[in-house]
């Protein structure tokens, strides 16, 4: 990378639920709304889709007392260092790396296999009815351009602060937050200062790219070329060491011949 | 008395050209999928979104006739007996240049082998090709692991078949004749069958 990592930091003590973001980035993307129900919660999709790459999520707790307590956090692609949606897209830049560091999509090269669906250890990517690739993208067309993405640039809260990646880490350092996502995966673009534990917010306390992901991409595929090769080789040292077994009648077999 | 006898009918001769056909097929057009290195691959299908298509129609084909193919065989290669013990032992004799002496029936215990193991990958690469075809219908645990199995099964596949393509044709010359035009030289089945061949030759005699 030419310049310094950028990232976003989701400050969740910060977050008012007022989906500002959710707004600003239909928006900027040109994203339809879904049609969504009323479910008894103001949360408001309860997925993310192909048409919403960010939304607040709304966690309601109540303790024995019958408080209530409202967490809202933000969802959305986390830009991970090492991402498993990168790992094993087969299409050459259908997903790539901006050069500030976060996972972007083409979805012209999107080929549709959907393995980044699987490989996603936080299950984001979407696929709509035109069955390409969706995701949030950290408007790589505003940033590219030294524009803050859409959703902070819309946060009236301060709730999502954009800027370069290791002064975001230090400032939530100092704060005495908790900092998820600082070295997990190589470091996530986005990274989250929670108040609480991980998995209170519905994230994984230690993400990485699936056991079954790593099998596939780092084992089953050189062992594939080994084994291809492997037994081109085995065939061709069988045929020079011990040759053709080519039947010949009985005489010549009593007349010496070894081979059969 | 005609030198040759018939060892595949025509029926079976088709389904396996079926098979490899299909199986060529899904090679190509799968290459790409099972790593990015190979896209280029993806260019003989005008790119991946061809290739992903043919991929999954290919694999119906091979998936049908691989599968009517292990019924239509399935009688002789489930039973394995002393002689099949023997093969396995001295591996058919293929680590010697000695003539061996294994009484192999219709097959030997290593095409037994061979055509099970084919039958349950068929299965097995058919039930994951599946849920690799609608990984939006399944739980995410369970597609990783599909494309994981799919992709093992295809390494074994490759290996398989390449040894299966030696073995068939300068391994064992006189082979390759079988599949094509059904028969095989008498002294052929005598050598590499003789069980099997003893059980045509009594019909035969049986007939007179």
């Amino acid at each position: 990378m030419a310049q310094a990592r950028m990232g976003l930091l989701i400050d969740t003590s910060r977050c008012i639920g007022c989906r500002s973001c959710q707004v600003a980035c239909k928006e900027w993307n040109h994203l339809e709304a879904d049609k969504t129900a009323g479910a008894g919660t103001y949360e408001n999709p309860r997925d993310l889709t192909p048409n919403l790459y960010n939304r607040v999520r709304f966690i309601e707790n109540a303790d024995v007392a019958g408080n209530v307590k409202w967490r809202f956090v933000n969802e959305r692609c986390l830009h991970c260092g090492d991402a498993g949606c990168m790992k094993v897209c087969p299409s050459p830049g259908a997903l790539f790396r901006t050069k500030e560091g976060f996972v972007g999509f083409d979805k012209a090269k999107c080929i549709a296999c959907k393995y980044c669906v699987s490989a996603c250890p936080f299950g984001v990517p979407r696929y709509g009815v035109e069955d390409k690739v969706a995701k949030c993208h950290l408007c790589l067309d505003r940033v590219g351009i030294g524009m803050g993405p859409a959703c902070a640039t819309a946060c009236p809260t301060q709730a999502l602060q954009f800027g370069d990646r290791s002064g975001l880490v230090a400032k939530a350092k100092a704060s005495g937050k908790s900092l998820y996502g600082e070295a997990d995966l190589a470091g996530l673009g986005v990274l989250y200062a929670l108040e609480e534990r991980p998995e209170a917010y519905g994230l994984p306390s230690s993400p990485s790219i699936p056991t079954s992901i790593f099998l596939w991409k780092d084992v089953i595929k050189p062992l594939g070329i080994l084994g291809f090769w492997g037994s081109v080789a085995a065939v061709l040292v069988h045929y020079i060491n011990f040759g053709a077994r080519t039947p010949e009648d009985d005489n010549a077999e009593k007349g010496g011949s070894a081979r059969e | 008395m005609s030198k040759y006898v018939e060892r595949f009918n025509t029926k079976e001769r088709v389904l396996h050209w079926f098979v490899a056909a299909s199986f060529f097929t899904l090679l190509l057009s799968g290459l790409g999928l099972f790593a990015r290195l190979f896209h280029g691959y993806f260019d003989f299908f005008g790119g991946g979104v061809g290739a992903i298509l043919v991929h999954k129609y290919a694999g119906i084909v091979f998936f049908a006739s691989s599968l009517l193919l292990f019924f239509n065989h399935f009688r002789e290669m489930n039973v394995f007996d002393e002689d099949d013990r023997i093969w396995f032992r001295q591996l058919g004799g293929y680590l010697s240049r000695d003539v061996n002496h294994i009484n192999s029936g219709k097959f030997n215990a290593g095409q037994k082998a061979f055509g099970l193991f084919m039958g349950m990958a068929t299965i097995l690469m058919g039930v994951t090709g599946i849920v690799n075809w609608f990984p939006l219908s399944f739980p995410r645990v369970i597609v990783r692991l599909s494309l994981l199995l799919h992709g093992l099964l295809f390494v074994l596949f490759i290996m398989f078949v390449v040894v299966h393509a030696y073995l068939t044709t300068i391994g064992n010359p006189g082979t390759l004749e079988s599949m094509i035009y059904g028969n095989v030289k008498r002294i052929w089945a005598r050598k590499h069958h003789p069980k099997w061949y003893g059980e045509i030759a009594g019909r035969e005699k049986a007939a007179e």
